[in-house]
């Protein structure tokens, strides 16, 4: 565990020979090998993948689809031709709001995940994999 | 050529050597060569991928698009920019998570054969080369108007410092160069945007109204339709676009350059605001360049478009100022470069002598060797290439690139982490479905068959109708990685739970 503190940035090599005493230690099995198995079928793992699919599925078909839905509309018809304000359509306003949608998804995410990570650090705490592999 | 632009040109060019030479200093393990040591920050590796991302096509293309076609040339920006939404709810924690140095290392995590490392190292080296013909290519056309030399040595300049880049200070050199080439280009940027704004009194709505009357296209600058006239051939190049990002290699090997998944979100964060603040301004740049240069100098000067941002700042602000910009687009297309050198030259080095040749045995000498061997030989065969397509079409090049990222490349990284029953013979279907029904597609189309004679490659009737085959070729590889995967009778599932506890936790990273 040491080794791989003290080079800093991990190297493949290292924290493969420490961890297989490490998960041994963990885990009651008789290999070097954490059970994957296990872990996946935890009520913690699963929450968290239950968690992450809510969020993310809608939000993908979301994004993908008002993008798409914005190419088709200006390719097939002149809906969004129409003044908005002076002389900028409703076509940049709404090539804004994509922007806009990035950005804002960007920064949901980035606050969501933090939970996710929290909810992965508690899982692998329970397998006592929380320490430097879990990086 | 003017000395003000020799002086700063020179300026930009030796900073970047100066980074090189302490990165090489630094760059002893392949650790370091691919991925700096994996030890950047969010910042950096934001600032990096952006760096990356606006190309030259982004910079130069992008503004003369505006410039000429009005809201159609700001279209590409909208795809490329969603993009990222893709790259960071889909591939950026995952490919962190489970892989190493290059994309094959994260499908290896899964299955641990050759043929799909060596089918992902095919896809990947393919995307590369066509990306980089295309940024030389552009390059050697700028290089050319700018200092006034000759196409085939404007490529061999170009060729030859990214080559030291990459050879020398390896991924710590290429994303330092990325990183300050992406602050200049954003102060250039912002300065001309400003002169712009000012001329318009600082008003949108005013901007709007004079550029109307500035361009030949009248009213329907504003609107879409002015380029873009075929609405099925639009949707394919915009899907192209939006999921082709996450599959390019050269962005995907962002992601081994950080610590941990935490970082690697944050950097899309990071790099999801520079880039789109950009593609804002492009606005400026482009309208500004309609207005106080006039289209019918810009195309004089570059049939493309490419020198409408130039241009702009000579009108604005001079010699001093076109000279920086102009300076800024040399070193925008270097930073590019090398950083497809370093993609294409670790799927060569790593993924195929390393291990496919070598078996993982090789010693960390021989697999700096082979790195650096790999770096000038696709350098190599990339300025080759780029002497001989001088008259082959950028912007097509860069969307057949997306294309195939998109085909081939995201089919198997959303089966690998999404799919319990996808197998060794899934993934190597899903790439080479991909793969080759983007290029059959393609050779097939009215990019390279042309009935008008020397319009394209090839004169006849384009027997596919799209220019790109997106709408097609995606649907085409992700039904591969299904059919690939129900007819083999390969049951894969046992190392799925490994997979998926290591992908979403981000615990046990290099097993």
């Amino acid at each position: 565990m040491s080794k791989t503190i003290a080079g800093g940035k991990a190297r493949a090599v290292q924290v493969k020979g420490t961890k297989g005493s490490k998960a041994v230690k963990g885990n009651a099995g008789k290999e070097a090998v954490p059970d994957f198995n296990a872990i996946e079928a935890s009520a913690g793992f699963r929450e968290l993948m239950k968690k992450k699919k809510a969020f993310l599925v809608p939000v993908t078909v979301l994004f993908l689809g008002l993008y798409l839905l914005f190419n088709i509309i200006i390719s097939y018809t002149n809906w969004l031709d129409k003044p908005f304000i002076g002389d900028i359509s409703w076509v940049w306003v709404f090539a804004f709001s994509l922007f806009a949608m990035t950005w804002i998804l960007v920064t949901i995410y980035m606050k969501r995940a933090e939970k996710f990570d929290e909810m992965a650090k508690d899982t692998l705490k329970e397998f006592n994999y929380d320490k430097e592999e879990n990086r | 050529m003017n000395a003000t632009v020799i002086i700063i040109f020179l300026i930009i060019v030796a900073m970047t050597l100066v980074i090189t030479y302490f990165a090489a200093k630094r760059t002893n393990t392949t650790s370091d060569f691919y991925t700096a040591g994996g030890g950047l920050t969010g910042w950096q590796n934001g600032m990096a991928i952006a760096g990356d991302y606006l190309s030259a096509a982004s910079f130069l293309g992008i503004a003369g698009s505006i410039a000429l076609f009005g809201f159609d040339g700001f279209l590409f920006s909208i795809g490329y920019l969603v993009a990222y939404l893709v790259v960071l709810f889909v591939v950026a924690e995952p490919l962190r998570n489970l892989g190493k140095f290059t994309l094959a290392d994260m499908i290896n995590a899964r299955f641990d054969a050759k043929k799909v490392r060596g089918a992902a190292a095919l896809s990947s080296i393919t995307i590369v080369i066509f990306y980089m013909i295309a940024q030389l290519v552009g390059a050697g056309a700028l290089i050319q108007l700018l200092f006034g030399i000759e196409y085939i040595w404007a490529v061999l300049l170009v060729g030859v410092m990214m080559t030291i880049y990459v050879l020398f200070g390896g991924m710590t050199a290429t994303s330092w160069v990325q990183i300050i080439k992406a602050v200049l280009l954003m102060v250039g940027t912002v300065i001309l945007s400003f002169l712009v704004l000012q001329r318009f009194d600082f008003s949108i709505l005013e901007m709007f109204a004079q550029v109307k009357t500035a361009t030949p296209h009248g009213e329907a600058f504003l609107n879409p339709g002015v380029r873009y006239k075929i609405p099925m051939d639009t949707i394919s190049l915009m899907l192209a676009l939006v999921l082709g990002t996450a599959g390019l290699p050269h962005i995907l090997m962002r992601f081994f350059t950080v610590r941990d998944a935490k970082t690697a979100r944050s950097s899309v964060m990071w790099a999801t605001w520079i880039v789109g603040i950009f593609y804002v301004m492009t606005i400026f740049l482009g309208f500004g360049a309609a207005a106080f240069v006039g289209s019918d100098l810009i195309i004089a000067t570059n049939p493309a478009g490419n020198m409408a941002a130039p241009l702009l700042a000579q009108a604005l602000g001079g010699d001093i100022l076109m000279s920086f910009i102009s300076a800024v687009a040399f070193a925008t297309i270097l930073a590019v470069v090398a950083g497809l050198v370093l993609s294409g030259a670790s799927a060569f080095a790593h993924d195929i002598y390393g291990q496919i040749i070598k078996k993982g045995k090789a010693t960390e000498r021989q697999q700096m060797l082979a790195a650096r061997y790999a770096s000038v030989g696709v350098a190599a065969f990339s300025i080759l290439l780029a002497i001989f397509a001088q008259s082959l079409n950028v912007a097509f090049l860069v969307s057949l690139a997306f294309c195939i990222a998109a085909s081939a490349n995201l089919p198997v990284i959303v089966y690998t982490i999404f799919w319990k029953k996808f197998n060794t013979t899934g993934a190597v279907t899903a790439i080479f479905t991909g793969l080759i029904s983007a290029l059959v597609l393609v050779s097939i189309s009215p990019s390279v068959m042309n009935p008008e004679a020397g319009a394209a490659i090839i004169t006849g009737t384009p027997i596919f109708p799209l220019t790109n085959p997106a709408i097609v070729s995606i649907p085409l590889g992700f039904i591969g990685g299904v059919v690939g995967t129900l007819l083999s009778k390969e049951v894969d599932i046992k190392k799925y739970a490994e997979v998926k506890v290591r992908a979403n936790t981000g615990g046990f990273r290099q097993l």
